[in-house]
């Protein structure tokens, strides 16, 4: 227990940089006048539902979730501090498991911040678009986390990686097909908020045990094999 | 620490080349010139790079899959990157930590004298000199009580004074039953160290033990002395008449020479000198340090 809270608060020591609060303020602001653009329009709900989806959980949550997800140990890898932990007498899955969930605790507010600010901007917070902002942006923040940590000790330069990733897949090839949206993401977080706010969504066709189910597996499958590439990798 | 039949290719490229020795107590040097495949190497023995083929045994299992080997490591790499937000103690605290330490803070302080690191230790290791990280570097290799040490160009960034500080200690450490390997390119550094060497070139093996001792068995490369005399000119010409000596310079009172059969050499110079009632001053070797040592190996 001691080793995981040592890296744990590792890596949430190196996570907060100025940088990166710099952008889930620009991401809050943004958002705020987004659901402040919403609150005009004639369907206010249905509108704020729609930028979250797409722009917040299409775009902006994979994003910072990429940037912070394959910062927390792809840091180590790219600027060989890597060797302090990794010859240490310490199990992998330790190692994968505590640097995922310091990379979570960081992405979580960094994500519902922008979320909920479009929502309380909009006026629209009840009807479940609240609870479902929530849930679903946590849902998916987990997930996209995870994964980016696994990307940044899979490759040396992972925001290019991620940025295609985002854009080709879950932003453009997963949502021709039906069997596509199964591997994306983003179709579970979209359902989570449109089952919860009764409005529909193009992207939303996944069960309502899947949306729980499939981003905690993805999450749980990261670290896993974060775990499997710790123990295979060469270490600078 | 045992490494068998150890090599390793990077596409067609072979780096290290069925190198094979057992370390034991003691300081060693890893020598080589720069490509020579030192880094390549240490990094395999401390499980960081997996042998393309061969074994690695450090206590007894391979470091890369065994938690029980790596307890017993202790490296400070080359590079300089540190956790730059970390304070030197928060630094070195980690590694107890992931150690397995059990009193963290005492052998955190322990770890810290033993570099002679005082101060202002709470400050983030970004702000402080390269010495200063470095020392942080050998703390943290040492929290743990390590049995095997691996210090790659471990004097990077000390002053003069910390550099005999640190020589020291890694002396202290092999007395007391350590094994510490020691990669420097810095020969007279190096020769500090202790006298026990592993020399690579070009990725093979191509010496290892005691540097003198290495010398002394290449009887294909001639010994040059420097004798102080009077008389030089005499005793030079006897010499090489006598075929003591194959080369000759004579520099003020000095003669440097150069000798393929240098315990003849040795016995008879004396003698040479008394014939012509010459006073010898002294006699010394010329190319015996490490540095002539490392450069017919690496030829």
């Amino acid at each position: 227990m001691n080793q995981f809270l040592a890296i744990y608060k590792l890596v949430l020591k190196h996570q907060v940089t100025r940088g990166r609060v710099i952008l889930v303020v620009l991401a809050t602001v943004l958002f705020a006048v987004l659901g402040r653009i919403a609150r005009g329009e004639s369907d206010p709900t249905e509108t704020v539902v729609g930028v979250l989806a797409l722009l917040g959980q299409g775009l902006i949550i994979p994003v910072i979730c990429l940037l912070l997800g394959s910062g927390s140990m792809g840091d180590w890898h790219n600027d060989e501090t890597l060797v302090y932990v990794w010859l240490r007498p310490v199990r992998r899955i330790i190692v994968a498991a505590a640097a995922t969930a310091a990379a979570i605790t960081v992405a979580i507010p960094a994500t519902v911040l922008p979320m909920v600010a479009a929502v309380a901007m909009s006026g629209e917070v009840g009807n479940g678009v609240l609870r479902g902002t929530i849930t679903s942006t946590l849902a998916i923040t987990v997930a996209y986390t995870a994964v980016f940590t696994l990307l940044g000790l899979l490759v040396r330069k992972p925001l290019p990686f991620g940025l295609i990733y985002v854009f080709v897949w879950e932003l453009f090839i997963s949502r021709t097909a039906e069997g596509a949206q199964r591997l994306s993401i983003n179709s579970y977080g979209a359902s989570m908020l449109s089952r919860a706010t009764d409005i529909s969504l193009d992207f939303a066709g996944r069960g309502q045990t899947a949306t729980i189910i499939v981003p905690v597996a993805v999450a749980l499958a990261a670290i896993a094999l974060s775990s499997a590439r710790l123990n295979r990798m060469e270490v600078a | 620490m045992v490494a068998q039949g150890v090599s390793k290719a990077f596409g067609s490229l072979v780096a290290v080349s069925e190198v094979s020795f057992a370390l034991g107590p003691g300081v060693t040097a890893l020598l080589g010139p720069n490509g020579a495949g030192k880094s390549t190497l240490l990094r395999m023995l401390c499980g960081l790079s997996v042998p393309t083929t061969g074994s690695i045994a450090v206590a007894g299992a391979d470091p890369r899959t065994s938690s029980a080997a790596r307890a017993q490591i202790g490296l400070v790499p080359q590079q300089d990157g540190v956790f730059e937000r970390d304070s030197v103690r928060s630094f070195v605290e980690l590694a107890a930590t992931l150690g397995g330490v059990t009193d963290i803070k005492s052998a955190t302080d322990q770890a810290l004298e033993r570099v002679e690191l005082d101060g202002p230790l709470d400050r983030p290791l970004g702000s402080f000199s390269k010495g200063m990280r470095q020392r942080a570097k050998i703390a943290s290799a040492l929290v743990h009580d390590p049995s095997v040490l691996f210090l790659d160009e471990p004097l990077n960034g000390l002053d003069p004074r910390q550099r005999r500080s640190m020589i020291a200690l890694f002396h202290d450490l092999g007395e007391q039953g350590k094994t510490v390997v020691v990669s420097s390119h810095v020969l007279d550094e190096v020769e500090r160290f202790g006298s026990n060497v592993l020399v690579i070139a070009r990725g093979r093996l191509a010496a290892q033990g005691d540097f003198r001792a290495i010398r002394s068995l290449m009887n294909d490369q001639p010994l040059r002395f420097r004798l102080t005399c009077t008389e030089t000119l005499k005793v030079a010409a006897a010499l090489v008449g006598g075929g003591l000596a194959t080369g000759i310079e004579i520099i003020g009172d000095s003669i440097e020479l150069t000798t393929v059969d240098a315990p003849l050499f040795r016995a008879r110079v004396a003698m040479v000198c008394k014939h012509y009632d010459a006073r010898l001053y002294e006699l010394s070797p010329l190319d015996e340090d490490l540095e002539s040592v490392f450069r017919y190996l690496v030829s």
